[in-house]
């Protein structure tokens, strides 16, 4: 079957999931925003996942509040420390520190299949740019997107989905790290 | 969880039709890629040098350039066409990158939604975060005055900030650790002294002696001051080391006088006096520049060999030694000024007898003595003078104290002000780049001073102990990626061409997140403050290149000049006829000081205890460098350095792990490990400063080693500076639990 438009497409889910990891604020994090994932949970029969998230959102006071700190906490900075920084060199191949090896792997990838940041001075391995990268691959490129999850994403993203599945404290998070683990995993 | 539906399946399904699931109108219409035809390798993988960087991993500020690869910046080094630090870098240079790429580092605007201490951090834009700096600064303002905002400033992004909260803003309340807790009251004895701030200015290169008093390099290092150093001992240079430990300069010297801490000004009267009453000095250069000689060869006949020797803790016969030595070798003489000086609390007196005794010496303007260099001056460009009032707030002033302060207020007169409303609150604080919590003696007070106040905001380039206090954090641009300070100087050995040097520090990279430079945030935090019309210029770049216009050059010529601009330097030996040297010291007398450099005993070292003194590891920079992973893995915590007889009698070994407890009870938060030497004295424990932070955001550096700063709880002030006197706490160890006492 077709999976293109008007069906749902690879390229629309990463874009989805690539938004979904963006720092949430009031302009997309939004009502509609929130309407697609708790369908999207309903189409996948996460129905726990679904009522979980449902049932915190109804008892939070200011839930657009709490996710952003969450997402401080787990990604950018926090006390006691960061959880895990959404970037793969700070997971994979070097010291732990950013801009490693990989960072370099996946620029010189991003180049050999045409593209660039569009801010140069960006880190071209944060989760964000990976999983756009794999929207365009999904429609240009299935051999190519193929690669990149072999070599590229899978590796560091299983180090840095268990550290965030293991301390997140919103179940948002857990919610978006199994989402992407679902739609990336090689053979399902 | 549970997996009821496949991928496959899911996107197989027919029933899922855009319609349920509308993606696309739900994430951002842009991508952050954009198209780029590829480019074979070989254009873009060579690795390309950029000129213009500015080291700022300690404060000598070493010329850099860095190698990039791709945007990426993969190696720094000195800068070839300097005639400061050449080629050469230091361990902590190099491991710039690492703090470059640290993934700690403060990457967007921070709001505490917790409590000051216990924060909870939640990202915000700037715009929200400019407007809370404003509008609470401005509240405090309202409300208490300008006097209400207090400033902790450091580093070369501060002094454009510390302008405008001065000059302004209005208010005098500002403290800088690098005066207070560190080299203020060097300067501030110079000035009473020779009138001139001295700097590290003693021509060590071309001296037949150097006397240095707890300097340290090699532990110590900035790189063209070791290399005078080093040049000076090539060249044969006899040098004494005053230390009460076997330190780097120590195991190089000719005399090691292991002294006993607190005492330095006995010794330097003693030998002052010998070669007086031996009609050893210089006679010439006395007559002809010093004042007030008679009442200070009075003021200073009691020190006798003997009197100094038993406070000392030394031989007489080695004092007279080095009186021997240096007589026997002035005018070539160095008597180093020092750098971090704040000791004991009678600080201001010992400094001045470094300036007294190289007067005495007639080592002034000569080859090897104290000389200036004459570099070129670059006029800085910042904010007009336009704060009403005058110093009806000055706390200095409304206290009557601390006469010969260097610029600024002294930190404890803000403490006592914040702590206890009088004699006016103190409610607002701006910190930036400066960690007040391992900087300033007795933590406790820092934090009760910071959590009664109605807004703090710290502006940083990582998280350190201090913004776990803030309200609002804000990240800054790192001096590898930022337009800034214009280094200024000359060749490093007077004895070659005489050169003089501008360097100003521009980006090696491009910043990244968000972080912002010092104009920026100023600038935007002056338009909500209501002083937009004040603003003297629009960005950073914009301020260095009127600055640099001032002697006909430009970022753009910089730039083709390879980041460093040479132009011919001036002979700097020499002394002017009206130079001089005050060693009775009128004003002094006037404001009840000893007007002649004077003796004030420390408290002894209590029973059971011994004295904790501190210095500097060669690969850090206090706790700036603390989270560095280079650096930390060169020296990953500060062993205490332990006398070997004591430690036997103790029963502790080396590489014991133990922690510290002070005679006030405080302990250590962490741990370290013993290093047991002959190489200290048996009264005193010694260890580097600026490890054992405690922000676990340091991923790398928390709790590893021990924070001496926390132990540092006993108060001691100068009495002319206000400085702080950090070497008059005493403590036992604690191995296992059990807290052992040190044997006398």
């Amino acid at each position: 079957m077709n999976t293109t438009s008007p069906q749902i497409s690879m390229a629309n889910i990463f874009r989805f999931l690539a938004q979904s990891m963006r720092y949430p604020d009031a302009e997309w994090f939004n009502e509609d925003f929130w309407s697609v994932l708790i369908n999207l949970l309903e189409e996948l029969q996460w129905q726990e996942d679904k009522a979980e998230l449902t049932r915190v959102k109804a008892g939070s006071k200011d839930f657009l509040e709490d996710v952003q700190i969450e997402h401080t906490r787990l990604f950018i900075n926090a006390i006691p420390h960061v959880v895990a920084a959404p970037y793969a060199s700070v997971h994979y191949k070097g010291d732990g520190t950013l801009y490693g090896i990989i960072a370099e792997q996946t620029k010189k990838f991003y180049r050999e299949k045409g593209f660039a940041l569009a801010k140069e001075s960006d880190l071209p391995d944060h989760i964000v740019y990976e999983l756009e990268f794999l929207a365009i691959l999904a429609n240009e490129d299935p051999e190519g997107q193929k690669k990149f999850l072999k070599s590229l994403f899978t590796p560091w993203f299983e180090i840095f989905k268990s550290k965030v599945l293991e301390e997140a404290h919103h179940p948002y998070y857990r919610v978006v790290m199994n989402l992407i683990d679902f739609f990336t995993r090689e053979e399902l | 969880m549970s997996f009821k539906v496949t991928r496959r399946k899911f996107l197989q399904t027919a029933s899922i039709a855009a319609a349920t699931l509308p993606l696309a109108k739900v994430v951002s219409a842009e991508t952050g890629f954009v198209r780029d035809p590829f480019t074979p390798p070989g254009s873009f993988e060579g690795t390309q040098t950029v000129t213009g960087g500015v080291c700022e991993m300690c404060f000598w500020r070493c010329q850099l350039v860095g190698k990039v690869r791709d945007k990426k910046l993969v190696k720094l080094e000195g800068n070839p066409k300097s005639i400061d630090n050449g080629k050469s870098i230091c361990a902590r240079g190099n491991a710039g990158i690492k703090l470059l790429y640290d993934p700690d580092r403060l990457k967007f605007p921070l709001k505490n939604v917790g409590e000051r201490g216990k924060p909870v951090w939640k990202q915000i834009s700037w715009q929200e975060a400019l407007d809370e700096c404003g509008s609470k600064l401005k509240a405090v303002q309202e409300k208490y005055g300008s006097q209400g905002i207090a400033m902790f400033p450091h580093g070369a992004s501060a002094k454009y900030p510390m302008d405008f909260f001065e000059k302004v803003v209005g208010t005098h309340n500002v403290s800088e650790a690098s005066f207070f807790q560190c080299r203020g009251i060097r300067d501030s004895a110079y000035m009473s002294t020779f009138g001139v701030a001295p700097g590290e200015s003693v021509d060590m290169p071309n001296a037949k002696a150097i006397l240095l008093i707890g300097c340290h390099f090699g532990e110590n290092v900035h790189v063209s001051h070791v290399k005078a150093y080093l040049k000076g001992l090539e060249n044969g240079a006899k040098l004494i080391v005053v230390d009460p430990r076997y330190s780097a300069s120590a195991a190089k010297s000719d005399i090691w006088v292991q002294i006993k801490p607190g005492t330095d000004t006995a010794f330097l009267l003693a030998i002052m006096n010998y070669l007086v009453q031996k009609d050893k000095y210089d006679k010439e250069f006395v007559e002809a520049h010093c004042v007030g000689f008679e009442e200070f060869k009075k003021g200073i006949s009691h020190a006798s060999l003997d009197w100094a020797a038993k406070i000392c803790d030394v031989p007489a016969k080695q004092i007279q030694e080095v009186a021997e030595l240096l007589a026997a070798n002035a005018p070539n003489v160095s008597i180093h000024p020092g750098r971090h000086v704040s000791w004991h609390g009678n600080d201001f007196q010992r400094i001045r007898a470094h300036a007294c005794l190289t007067a005495l010496l007639g080592a002034i303007g000569v080859k090897g003595g104290f000389v200036k260099a004459k570099g070129v001056k670059v006029k800085g460009i910042s904010w007009p003078k336009v704060a009403e009032g005058g110093e009806e707030h000055n706390l200095k002033l409304m206290a009557d104290k601390y006469h010969f302060a260097p610029p600024g207020t002294p930190t404890e007169l803000i403490r006592d002000a914040c702590i206890t409303g009088k004699p006016y609150p103190i409610k607002g604080c701006v910190v930036w780049g400066q960690n007040p919590m391992q900087t300033i003696p007795n933590q406790q007070r820092m934090v009760d001073s910071l959590k009664q106040m109605d807004f703090v905001m710290c502006v940083d380039v990582m998280p350190t102990d201090i913004t776990m206090y803030a309200d609002i954090l804000l990240p800054e641009a790192c001096y590898l990626e930022r337009y800034d300070y214009i280094k200024t100087g000359t060749q490093w050995n007077f004895a070659d061409k005489h050169q003089q040097y501008i360097a100003p520090r521009m980006p090696l990279v491009d910043a990244m997140f968000e972080r912002k430079d010092e104009v920026f945030i100023t600038n935007e935090i002056a338009k909500r403050m209501g002083y937009g019309d004040k603003i003297p210029v629009n960005t950073l770049e914009e301020k260095i290149n009127k600055e640099l216009a001032g002697v006909n050059l430009s970022i753009a010529q910089l730039k083709k000049e390879d980041g460093i601009h040479i132009q011919d330097g001036k002979d700097p030996y020499g002394v002017s006829e009206d130079f001089e040297v005050q060693l009775y010291n009128e004003d002094l007398e006037d404001n009840d000081y000893p007007a002649v450099p004077t003796y004030i005993p420390v408290e002894e070292v209590p029973k059971g205890f011994t004295r904790l003194v501190y210095g500097r590891s060669p690969v850090h920079t206090f706790n700036r460098s603390q989270n560095n992973v280079w650096l930390h893995n060169a020296m990953p915590v500060n062993p205490v350095w332990l006398n070997d007889e004591i430690a036997k009698k103790m029963g502790l070994q080396e590489g014991d792990e133990v922690s510290l407890v002070n005679s006030e009870g405080v302990k250590s938060s962490s741990k370290t490990v013993v290093k047991v030497t002959p190489g200290i004295r048996k009264d005193t424990v010694y260890m580097a400063h600026g490890y054992g932070s405690r922000n676990p955001m340091l991923t790398v550096g928390v709790n590893a080693g021990v924070d001496d700063q926390e132990l540092i709880t006993k108060m001691t002030i100068d009495p002319e500076t206000g400085c702080n006197g950090m070497r008059n706490n005493f403590v036992k160890l604690v191995k296992d639990g059990k807290t052992l006492d040190i044997p006398a």
